[in-house]
């Protein structure tokens, strides 16, 4: 349950920090957006940071009419200096509302990395379903990942959930695809494309294969 | 084919492998038996080249050249193979993808082409047969979900596929129903040549009623303690390892 009293943002304002509603710009060409999604619609939202670019995404959505859906996809590869901040305003405004969100990405060089990530449940909210999920994978000792989920849930009747990791590559996967004859910069690409791959958008798998090969070298 | 030279090796701070001495020829099946913690899957991992091992002292000899200098990868391509004693999953890469990359990567070590995609499949398809392994299983994620005897068969299987000169089964009966046992052994018999080596590593003689040995070491405490025919095998199951 949430901790402390509920604050509907449109009366609150900024105090939630939130950025004024901005519905004509879409994601691929500003990094902050703020959309409505209104009773029986569906937003798809997908992100794709690539190495060399450093990103703030910033993304506030609104369900509030009963039945409106938002379904959020980004994934970030990070090789050097990069700097990705991702902050998610996940607000259930309305009752029977559904929102999914997976961020998975992959750290390494100098790159800093924030995930903060916010589901908010209103009280009128009922049969809400929320999950959240912010998968990390950091390839060197330099590179930082800061993850931090949260739920605020002032409804009682709602399933939601979250999660986040952060983790290595996996060295007895790694020894494994080696010892059968895979050579190690095709087997990183192999382990780093499967833990992608439920965030690739449809048509972009052979792209970021392509980015992964290099990266792997 | 394989040649261990007074072979010392330790993980962190503790010596396990102290002085082994083996020497396989081509087309020799040789059992390793021993009991819990000789050192049996220290051999084994320190041939395939895990990186947790750190060889203090001695050599290996494969086909002549300096096995420890060679990564993981280039072993296999010289014709190396292990069948993992619990063989790794890997969520999200299915068996097609992994062997796709494994025989095309051998195969550009040889200086051959990459197989054709529907020769590639013919292929995985005829081995598969050998160890009865459904051809759907070509699509599912490497070990993710299967039982332990189909583990087994997917080793069976890759070893099969990627047809190794030297290969090392690591208890690969450990696990195995009577049946599951008797597919894995004739899928390891259908593959002994007169050129193909393999180590089989067990601390029960179960397998090697089905893949007779040429020769049968007792591994003990980091040393083999005894080199003989079948007979130790027997000795072993009537009397165990204290004799030694």
């Amino acid at each position: 349950m949430g901790h402390g009293k509920y604050i509907d943002p449109f009366k609150a304002g900024d105090s939630l920090g939130l950025r004024p509603r901005n519905d004509n710009v879409t994601p691929s060409e500003a990094s902050v957006s703020h959309h409505r999604v209104k009773a029986g619609e569906t937003l798809n939202l997908e992100y794709v940071v690539l190495p060399g670019e450093s990103r703030d995404i910033d993304i506030n959505i609104d369900l509030i009419g009963p039945g409106a859906e938002a379904h959020i996809k980004a994934l970030y590869l990070c090789k050097a200096d990069e700097k990705v901040n991702f902050r998610i305003l996940m607000h259930h405004r309305a009752p029977g509302c559904r929102s999914t969100q997976l961020i998975n990405g992959i750290a390494g060089g100098e790159a800093q990395v924030n995930f903060g990530g916010t589901i908010v449940v209103a009280p009128d909210a009922q049969q809400t379903e929320a999950y959240q999920e912010n998968h990390n994978i950091v390839l060197t000792e330099t590179a930082k990942v800061d993850t931090r989920p949260q739920l605020e849930i002032y409804a009682d009747d709602v399933k939601c959930s979250h999660g986040a990791t952060v983790g290595q590559l996996n060295a007895d996967e790694l020894f494994y695809m080696r010892s059968r004859g895979v050579p190690e910069a095709e087997a990183r690409t192999l382990q780093m494309l499967s833990f992608l791959s439920p965030v690739i958008p449809a048509g972009r798998e052979e792209e970021i294969e392509q980015v992964l090969r290099s990266y792997a070298e | 084919m394989l040649d261990i030279i007074n072979l010392h090796a330790k993980i962190g701070d503790k010596e396990i492998l102290k002085g082994i001495n083996l020497h396989i020829g081509p087309g020799e099946v040789h059992a390793v038996m021993g009991p819990n913690g000789a050192g049996k899957s220290t051999l084994s991992d320190v041939l395939t080249g895990r990186p947790d091992y750190e060889v203090t002292e001695g050599s290996i000899l494969y086909k002549g050249e300096d096995l420890l200098a060679k990564s993981p990868e280039e072993r296999a391509w010289a014709g190396l193979f292990l069948s993992f004693q619990y063989p790794i999953e890997i969520p999200g890469v299915t068996i097609t993808a992994f062997m796709k990359a494994a025989v095309n990567a051998k195969r550009k070590a040889q200086g051959l082409p990459e197989l054709k995609a529907g020769d590639f499949l013919k292929l995985m398809k005829q081995k598969m047969a050998l160890v009865q392994m459904k051809p759907e299983f070509a699509k599912r994620e490497v070990n993710v979900g299967f039982s332990g005897g189909e583990k087994k068969r997917n080793e069976i299987f890759q070893m099969a596929l990627l047809e190794p000169d030297l290969s090392i089964l690591d208890e690969t009966d450990s696990g195995l129903d009577v049946d599951a046992l008797k597919i894995v052994a004739d899928g390891v018999n259908t593959l002994r040549s007169p050129e193909k080596s393999a180590i089989i590593i067990t601390h029960y003689h179960k397998l090697l009623e089905y893949v007779q040995p040429d020769v049968v070491h007792v591994l003990k405490a980091g040393q083999i303690v005894k080199t003989g025919g079948r007979e130790l095998i027997d000795a072993i199951e009537s009397q165990g390892f204290d004799q030694f």
